[in-house]
Order: C-alpha cells, then structure tokens, then sequence
C-alpha cells in the first residue's frame, strides 16, 4: 500500500520538476545570451497569434440561451435513462421496449410544446 | 490503509455540510442553486458508496433517479430567477424582500 | 405487474398531457377548465372501481388498499375544486391557461401516489413531481411577488428535499433495502438510541416531511408563499399539499418504524405543540387575510400533528377525518376569498368592513367556514377537534390536549375579527361584489360538506377507519 503512495510522490515530483524547468528555461536562455531580446507591440500582447478580445470577458449572456439549455436538458436526462435500459433491454423484453416508448413520447410532446411555443425561434 | 466506506460516507457528509452551509449563508439564487446540488451530490456518493460496500444495485438506481430530479428541480428554480431577474434586476436573496421573511 | 391497479394515477397524467396539447390547437381556451373537471370523472371511477381491492404491484412498490383510495378520492375532489375556483382566475391570463390546469393536474397525480408508494424511491419521485409542479404554479403571476414567492418555495424546498434524501440514504445503507416492509423487519432491536445511524436518519426524515406539512422550524416559507401564490394555488397548497404530506409521514413511519413508534410519538408531540402556538399567535398580528390564514394552517398542522403524536388506530382515523373536515374547510374559506378579491382586488382585512351587505352570500359562507376553523359546533371542524383530542386523551397526551384547547381559544380571537369586520362594520361602498357560476359551485359544496360532516360525521368516520386498518393489523 505505502510504495503506491511513493510511485504517487515520485509522479509529483516529476511533474513539479516539468513545470519549473519549463517556467525557468527562457529567462535562463536569455541571460546567457543564446536567444536575442527584441519586444514590439505584437511580441509582447497577451494573445500573440490570436484575435484582439473585444470587450470584458465579464458579460451576459443572451438569456435566450437558457431556453436552449431547457431543450438540451430534456435530451439530456434522457440519455441518463437510456444506459441502463440498453444495457438489461434483453432481460426486460417487450414491455421494457413498451414502455421506453411511452417515455419517449412524454418527452417528445414536451419537444413539441416547446417548438409550438416559438422557444427554437432567436427573435 | 484501504479506502473503506467510511472514508466515502465522511467526504459525502463533509460536502453535505458545506453545501447546507452555502445553502443558507449565500446571498446570490444562483450560487444557492448551486450549493443545493451539491448537497444532492453528496446524496449521490453516499448512495454509491453504500451500493458498492454493500453490493445493492438500488443506491446506484436512487442516484440516477436524484440526478434526474435534481436537473428538472434546477431548471425551474432557474426560470423563476430570469422571471425575478426580468422585474427587478437582482438576484440577490436579501433584496428580494417584498414580503419580510 | 397489474397497470390497472396504477389506472387512477396513469389516467389522470394522460389528462394533463391532453390539456396542454389542446392548448397548444384551441382557440376558445374556456373549454381548457371543461375538459380538466370533467376529466377528473375517469381516474375517479377507475378509483371507485378498485374500491374494497387489497393488493401490491410493481414488485411491492405500490400498494392499492383502503387507504390510498381514500387519499385518491380525497386528492381528485381537491383538484376539482381548485380547477373550479380557478376558472375566473385564470380566464384573466393571456396565455398559459393549459399549463396552469395541467400543473395542477400533475401535482394531484404526484400526491395520489405518495399515498400509494410504499418503496423510497418512487416516495421522492412522487414527493418531487409535487413540489416542482407546486414551485412552477406558485410563480405563475407576472407580477415580482408571485416570482419572489416562487424562488423562495423553490430554494427552501430543494434544500428540505436533500435533507430527505440524506435521512433517506441513511435508513437505506443502514437496512439494505428501500421497501418499507423490509425496512421494517431489517431495524435492528434496541430502540434508537441504542443506533445513533438510525436516529440521524430519521430525524432527518422528519425534517424533509416536516417542510411539507409546514411544522415549526420549517413553516418559515408558508406566510410568504401563501401571500404571493395566485390565491387558488394558496389554497391548494394548504390543503392538498400538506394532505400528501400527511398521507407519506403515515405510512412511511407506521409501515418502515412501527417498531420504535414511541419514539418518534414524542418527537410528533412535542413538535405539535410548539406549532400549534406558534401559528396561533403569529396569527393574531396579522393584517393581510391571505397571511393570517397562512398562520392559522400552520396551527392547524400542530393540531393534525396530535392525530400522530397518539399512536394509534383511533389517533390515525382521527388525523385523517380531520384532514377531510380542514380541507373542505379551509378551500371554502379561500374560494370565498377569492370571490371577494377578484372585485375588490385586495387581501386586507380592513377592507372586508361590511362585506355582509354587499355581498351577504360570501360573507356568510367565509364566517361558516372560519366558524368550523375554531371548531364551534354544528361544523365540520368541531366534530374532527373532539376526535383527534378524545385520541389524544386516550393515549395519555391530556398535557398536549390542555395546550390545544388553549390554542383554539386563542384562534377564536382572530378567526372572530374578521367575521366581525365583515357583520359590524360599516361599507365603504355599497356596491355589490358578483361571483361566478363556478366558484358558486365549489363554494356551496365545502359549505355543505362542512354542515354535514358536522351533523352526519360516521359515514367519513367508517371510511377513515377502514383506511388506517392496514396499519393496525
């Protein structure tokens, strides 16, 4: 049990090593003169090879988002029902089959009530 | 030192703990919706926990059965916040005071 | 596996689905209260049809005998009602006419099963199918008061359902099993506090079933919730939900804990008497009808709570006979209200000054029933007060009985002020206040039914007894 938690320590230590020599290797370079010092604007602003970002990240967001989010939870949860079922479909039979299916129409009737109710549309 | 059920049933506890902590400590509906699930989760693992110590298939079936709920129990309690949010642009618990507690 | 013993409950979600979807094609939302009443008729006779019937499907997980057809008639003839007192309510909405009968629907399909479910699992998910109907029909104004109280349902009944739940994981790590008969016979011996486990669980139980049936500490939502819900809903809630909350403490406690009953009797004693008091006096300062009301159920709820303090076959048909004479009670004191406050558009009392002459009918009909809520006689509320007292004298309880009695006195003081507002007071207008075809109905029938479980009670008294003979074998 206890050498488990040395292969753990050992896995840490290595780890911690990467990451400092990683953070350590540039300034060091530097210093000694192998790479050269040249900053300009693009060099040194925070997203070099990306896009500028446009306003705060700090936002909100379009509260229609939720209504998808409704949508998806309905798919979801589905899914959380779906596993076990498939797994023992061959043990429950027909009236497993059966009554999946009246799951899925419940769920389904709420689908549609949803797209009747205009929730799919981004007005 | 093997990791046995009581190691389970103290984690689930301890994060039962904090989420009724946050639960009646925070101010924001959200931030309490969140820590309502976690206490739900922490159900969750000791329901797991006792399914796998005590080789009884109904806690995981329980824990599906709450992680369903749970998302239904969520996403109403999150339209109530955009209604709120919709007239009264806060969703800070102690400003919604129309009526005293 | 027997579908027709589960018919009640799979009828009554198939109406519901057929209310929302007729929402969605028809123009005249009118005929929406039509379909959901007379709807109501098909699980009501699937119900009549099981009558007398004693059997268990879903491999034990539901259990179809005097009792949950008792609580099946009970809840389907609140739903009616409510659906009833509603339709003026509801014809003032622009849209979502179908959701709101549908969600009422639901939730009586939620509370029919908690009185039938004898497993935990189906037990949450009954209790959950409830509440997140009641939680989205509390917030279902536009206007912040309705979505306030709402939030705070929602907030402080998801945290009382994971406490449930914790108390549940408990009872079942602790017994293996989430049957409450073999819950029962897999409770080790030694009582309790020999099992601190056990206790925990348990109390924790409590607790998340306490928030149902709003007992001191948990009845901090009810004034709130019962102020901003849409009035109906109000009522709804303070009969049918807290009935269901009733009907699931029975028989999970008598049917899993039978065996270490005294226990928890005192537990349910003790609480009893503390909220009893607390929601009479609480109750004499307000001002708000609809929040003075909101104390006087939580009274009333330690006034139920003596029918489980007194363990026994007379103290459960009590609690259940005075279950049937609250409900109809305390509904026709709401639908007068809400008779009253769709022309007056005002839940002060003040405001009631000399409603006997403008409107003598509802003025009468509301000082009747809040008569029968003080439990002055020939009313519905006197004979079921004389039974859960008699149960609880016979079980040794006269302390809480001596409180109780004290407790009525008090009521009588505030239930009487309105009644006198109303007689003595003079109208600020003389303008007559009109009421609907329907909310006549649903007025005049809790009146009726008040008048004769007051004059006629034996014939509900033999069912409620036959109801709590599963528990008593």
């Amino acid at each position: 049990m206890l050498e488990n938690f040395g292969y753990l320590g050992v896995f840490l230590i290595a780890a911690l090593l990467f990451a400092l020599t990683m953070i350590m290797l540039p300034p060091l370079l530097r210093r000694f003169g192998i790479v050269p010092k040249k900053p300009n604007p693009v060099k040194s602003s925070t997203y070099e090879c990306g896009m500028d970002t446009v306003g705060k990240s700090w936002v909100q967001f379009n509260f229609r988002y939720y209504f998808y989010a409704l949508i998806f939870v309905i798919f979801d949860i589905q899914v959380v029902f779906l596993y076990p079922w498939a797994v023992s479909l061959g043990q429950l039979g027909l009236f497993g089959l059966v009554e999946m299916a009246v799951f899925f129409l419940i769920l389904i009737v709420g689908f549609v009530y949803a797209w009747k109710k205009g929730v799919l549309e981004w007005k | 030192m093997a990791v046995g059920l009581e190691h389970f049933l103290i984690l689930s506890a301890v994060l039962f703990s904090i989420g009724l902590y946050g639960a009646l400590a925070k101010r924001n509906a959200v931030v309490i919706l969140m820590c309502i699930e976690i206490m739900l989760n922490a159900v969750n693992i000791a329901m797991v926990a006792f399914s796998r110590y005590g080789h009884l298939l109904t806690g995981q079936v329980f824990a599906i059965f709450i992680m369903v709920v749970a998302a239904a129990e969520v996403v109403v309690g999150l339209a109530l916040v955009i209604a709120i949010y919709r007239s009264r642009e806060t969703v800070d618990v102690e400003r919604i005071d129309l009526m005293k507690w | 596996m027997n579908l027709y013993l589960l018919a009640p409950e799979i009828s009554l979600c198939g109406l519901a689905i057929v209310v929302i979807l007729l929402d969605l094609v028809l123009k005249r939302k009118g005929i929406l209260a039509v379909v959901s009443v007379a709807g109501l008729i098909v699980p009501g006779a699937f119900t009549l049809a099981l009558w007398g019937r004693e059997e268990t499907t879903f491999a034990g997980m539901l259990a179809i005998d005097q009792f949950s057809l008792f609580f099946n008639l009970f809840f389907l003839v609140m739903a009616a009602l409510v659906i009833l007192s509603s339709v003026d309510y509801v014809s003032k909405f622009r849209a979502f006419q179908g959701e709101y009968y549908a969600l009422v629907l639901l939730s009586a399909a939620g509370m029919m099963l908690m009185a039938s479910t004898r497993e935990l699992i189906s037990i949450y998910v009954a209790l959950e199918l409830v509440a997140i109907s009641l939680y989205a029909l509390t917030g279902f104004l536009k206007d912040p008061k309705s979505s306030e109280a709402g939030m705070k349902y929602l907030l402080l009944g998801a945290v009382a359902s994971a406490v449930l739940l914790y108390g549940m994981a408990m009872v079942f790590g602790l017994t293996g099993t989430t049957h409450l008969e073999e819950i029962a016979q897999a409770i080790p011996g030694g009582g309790l506090l020999a099992n601190p486990a056990l206790l925990l669980g348990i109390v924790l139980l409590v607790a998340g079933f306490g928030f149902k049936i709003a007992t001191v500490p948990f009845q901090m939502w009810v004034p709130d919730v019962y102020e901003g819900a849409p009035t109906p809903i109000t009522a709804y809630l303070s009969v049918a939900s807290k009935a269901a909350g009733f009907a699931v403490i029975l028989r999970v406690f008598y049917e899993a804990l039978g065996a270490v009953s005294l226990d928890w009797g005192i537990i349910f004693a003790i609480l009893a008497a503390i909220t009893m008091t607390l929601g009479n006096v609480v109750a004499i300062a307000q001002t708000n009808i609809k929040r003075m009301l909101a104390y006087s159920t939580i009274a009333q709820a330690g006034y139920l709570m003596m029918g489980l303090a007194a363990v026994s076959a007379l103290g459960s048909s009590a609690l259940l006979f005075f279950l049937g004479a609250y409900a109809l009670t305390n509904l026709g004191a709401f639908i007068a209200i809400i008779a009253i406050s769709n022309k007056i558009d005002s839940d002060l009392i003040g405001d009631y000054s000399g409603m006997a002459r403008r409107a003598p009918l509802l003025a009468l009909a509301l000082a009747f029933c809040l008569i029968s809520l003080i439990g002055i006689p020939p009313t519905a509320g006197f004979m079921a007060k004389i039974y859960i007292f008699n149960a609880a004298v016979q079980y040794d309880l006269t302390w809480l009985v001596i409180i109780a009695v004290v407790n009525t006195a008090i009521s009588a003081y505030y239930y009487l002020r309105v009644v006198k507002v109303m007689y003595l007071e003079a109208p600020p207008s003389e303008e007559a206040v009109p009421s609907s075809a329907s909310l006549r109905a649903a007025l005049s029938f809790c009146c009726l039914g008040v008048l004769l479980l007051g004059v006629y009670p034996w014939a509900l008294l033999r069912i409620t007894q036959a109801a709590v003979d599963i528990f008593f074998p």
